[in-house]
């Protein structure tokens, strides 16, 4: 049976470089992908998605587990670190790795596909939160629940809140496709 | 049922990539508004997709800069964890230093303490030995006071016999009336132990108490 992410923080804490490098192997792809989506940037997410592994290990972070998951206190995080990155303004990304240039908007071949990643990036925290992890991380709403720290219900509906602003959205992209060109 | 509660069950059928069912389609064949809230919410769930698709290719799980970053973060990990290590050689070599100090100040203590004993008397005359299990029963008769709050003496333990001048205030710590007016030394007899404590007294000159 596989330990879980705070049987490893719990060993992670006393040394156990194993645990740390198993939590690492478990969490870190999908805050990487969090931080990518909410940031639009490789270098950030980059960035974000190693900062979280070592603010956990720092000796001034103290994770609570009677407050919650682990897994929701390494987005929490992820999710200062993503406000302080907007709040400095764009990022440079690194110009030796052509590759990983464009941001993940401009990978992506259709441009409605591409305007709707950037909207969703414009879509208050508490909405970008859930279509994340329930759209692109197709987690389930009790995971969502659990992982925010809210109802089921408050889940579900927030999502179906989410759709429908990004549905509306989707409506003008596609009634004036002027819109969407850089 | 209302639009609204048809428009929940037509994202979750759209989220899940699924057909809707009899009542459903009864209902988007006769909704303008839910019918197009249903190819929005289709063309949503597509675009969520492509989306997720482009981010996992961006970044592979062995991707390089993955690794570089993973490596960075162990060998963070493992300098951080190793100060404790070396804080606890500090820790311990501290603790002996300060074993050996306090060792160092007791001992030092100790001898204070013997050799503020021996200034209660000057010895001027150095005299007899005698060893303390052969002539204890001759030491404890007479004029001898013991000195209290000494250790007694070990059998086969060789004492002498001193002759001494004592302050009065040796003699007042032995529990004996001294004149407060007498200002002079008294000449004694004192009984010392190999350690050099003093275990008995007799006064050899008389008069003042």
């Amino acid at each position: 049976m596989q330990p879980s992410d705070e049987e490893l923080y719990r060993l992670m804490r006393k040394g156990n470089q194993d645990a740390f490098a198993q939590l690492y192997e478990r969490r870190e792809p999908a805050l990487y992908r969090f931080a990518l989506h909410m940031s639009g940037s490789p270098a950030v997410a980059e960035e974000v998605s190693q900062e979280v592994f070592v603010q956990l290990m720092g000796p001034s972070t103290r994770f609570d587990e009677t407050r919650g998951s682990l897994e929701s206190f390494l987005y929490g995080i992820a999710r200062n670190l993503i406000r302080v990155v907007r709040r400095l303004g764009p990022v440079a990304e690194p110009v030796d790795r052509p590759f990983h240039h464009d941001i993940l908007g401009e990978l992506i071949a259709d441009e409605t596909t591409a305007a709707l990643h950037r909207t969703l990036r414009e879509l208050p925290e508490r909405y970008r939160d859930v279509i994340f992890l329930c759209d692109l991380e197709e987690r389930s709403y009790e995971d969502v629940a659990r992982l925010i720290g809210r109802p089921v219900g408050t889940v579900r509906s927030r999502l179906h809140r989410a759709r429908a602003l990004l549905s509306a959205k989707l409506k003008r992209l596609n009634a004036t496709p002027e819109v969407v060109t850089r | 049922m209302t639009c609204s509660q048809w428009i929940v069950e037509l994202v979750e059928c759209a989220r899940r990539q699924g057909e809707p069912d009899r009542a459903l389609r009864a209902h988007l064949s006769l909704c303008a508004n839910c019918s197009e809230r249903w190819d929005r919410e289709q063309q949503l769930t597509a675009q969520f997709r492509a989306i997720r698709m482009q981010a996992a290719a961006l970044r592979s799980p062995d991707s390089f800069a993955r690794a570089k970053s993973r490596e960075s973060l162990m060998r963070d990990f493992a300098r951080i964890h190793r100060r404790p290590l070396v804080a606890s050689w500090v820790w311990a070599l501290g603790a002996a230093a300060a074993l050996l100090f306090a060792v160092f100040l007791g001992h030092e203590a100790g001898k204070r303490t013997r050799k503020a004993v021996s200034p209660a008397f000057r010895i001027h005359d150095e005299s007899v030995l005698y060893e303390a299990s052969l002539d204890a029963s001759a030491l404890s008769n007479d004029d001898f006071i013991a000195v209290p709050y000494t250790p007694p003496l070990a059998p086969g333990e060789m004492v002498r016999v001193v002759h001494a001048d004592l302050y009065p205030e040796a003699l007042a710590s032995m529990g004996v009336e001294v004149d407060p007016s007498f200002a002079g030394d008294l000449a004694a007899d004192v009984v010392v132990g190999e350690d050099g404590l003093p275990r008995a007294v007799r006064i050899s000159e008389n008069g003042q108490f």
